[in-house]
């Protein structure tokens, strides 16, 4: 018998999540090779969302670091009431804004960490120009997104880099869709006002 | 039908999926016959790439072995409740400050119980809930009160002074001896 396209990714989604809360309940007994596995799957994924926010890439892998460790210690906590994901992206996220409030790092700074990012960024494949603008659109938007606020930043930063969804951003941030979709509003209209004709 | 300004509020929520069918229908056809909504979309477009590809590019030069490495470490450096309270504990009792604090201690509490001493009634209107016992002369008789605050009891004694009697017939017969 036929399976309908939607049921078959249903039942994919269901087996994902049965599978993760398999691992989450080990790790609720202390099994740290379990946790591992959690960690690998979603390490690049937190860690990109911390560094649109603290722009450097050590502080980003402590606060990240930091993040996985909450998470490891607080996980008998954890009852399944929302993704996993959720659950850590909260954590990293309350942590990169108070890690932002506490050190502020200059713009000179980011720029250094940031450069061979941008050039392996390039997409421009061997076009000398292309490359040249992608590199001064990437600066300026490290500088853009810098003076935006803590909170501005994490809700573009998670829009932009996760695509997760208002109502996921708003459980995440503690507010509102309506609060959210109002912040990635400002904060795009920041960036694009800053970024001139470069984007 | 709305205007350009009022289009290009939406247009985010809308590129993101985020606005119900009706509005979201208005905002393509919008688009779609309009230049300067298109390279709006286009600039949002842009911008959220490239976020999302300069991140990604810093994401991946980083090592899942180091990332783990790092924190496989501060988990296995975690340490028990007790041995972070025993820890926290320990420098107040080290031994320079408990030689100290042994005789401060001392004086203290001897100062304290000594205080009843020095200046009775010091707790409050003067009353104990300690009883009291007091003797009175009561024309030739020994009396003893107890008095007991808290419940307001007295209890009174009359006693003959055994000792006093025994001096006297001592001394009566020493001086008959005497004589």
């Amino acid at each position: 018998m036929n399976k309908t396209p939607s049921a078959t990714s249903k039942e994919i989604r269901l087996g994902v999540e049965t599978a993760e809360w398999e691992l989450i309940r080990k790790c609720q007994k202390g099994d740290v090779a379990a946790y591992e596995e959690l960690a690998a799957k979603y390490y690049r994924r937190v860690f990109m969302v911390i560094l649109g926010m603290v722009h450097h890439r050590d502080d980003a892998m402590d606060v990240a670091q930091e993040t996985f460790y909450r998470a490891f210690k607080n996980i008998r906590r954890f009852q399944g009431g929302s993704n996993f994901y959720t659950w850590v992206y909260r954590i990293a996220v309350n942590l990169a804004i108070d890690f932002q409030r506490r050190q502020k790092r200059s713009i000179v700074d980011l720029k250094e960490n940031m450069d061979e990012v941008v050039v392996d960024a390039e997409t421009s494949g061997g076009d000398p120009l292309r490359e040249v603008q992608d590199r001064r659109l990437g600066e300026k938007l490290l500088g853009a997104i810098n003076e935006l606020t803590p909170d501005h930043k994490a809700v573009i930063v998670m829009r932009a880099v996760e695509g997760l969804s208002y109502k996921e951003i708003g459980r995440i941030m503690g507010c509102s869709e309506g609060t959210i979709m109002s912040r990635l509003h400002y904060a795009r209209k920041k960036l694009k006002e800053k970024l001139g004709t470069d984007l | 039908m709305r205007n350009c300004e009022a289009i290009k509020k939406s247009l985010g929520a809308w590129l993101d999926g985020e606005l119900d069918p009706g509005p979201a229908a208005e905002i393509q056809l919008h688009v779609e016959g309009c230049a300067s909504c298109l390279e709006e979309k286009a600039r949002i477009e842009r911008l959220d790439s490239s976020l999302k590809r300069l991140l990604e590019a810093n994401a991946s030069q980083v090592d899942f072995k180091t990332f783990w490495a790092g924190l496989r470490q501060r988990i296995a450096d975690e340490k028990s409740w007790h041995t972070r309270v025993l820890e926290k504990i320990r420098p107040v009792f080290s031994p320079r400050r408990v030689a100290w604090a042994v005789p401060a201690m001392a004086v203290v509490l001897v100062a304290v119980l000594s205080l009843d001493q020095f200046f009775p009634g010091w707790r409050g209107n003067g009353q104990t809930n300690m009883a009291s016992v007091e003797s009175i002369d009561g024309h030739g008789f020994n009396v003893a009160l107890l008095r007991e605050a808290k419940t307001k009891t007295t209890v009174i004694w009359l006693f003959e002074n055994q000792e006093s009697e025994d001096e006297t017939s001592a001394e009566s017969a020493s001086s008959d001896t005497a004589f």
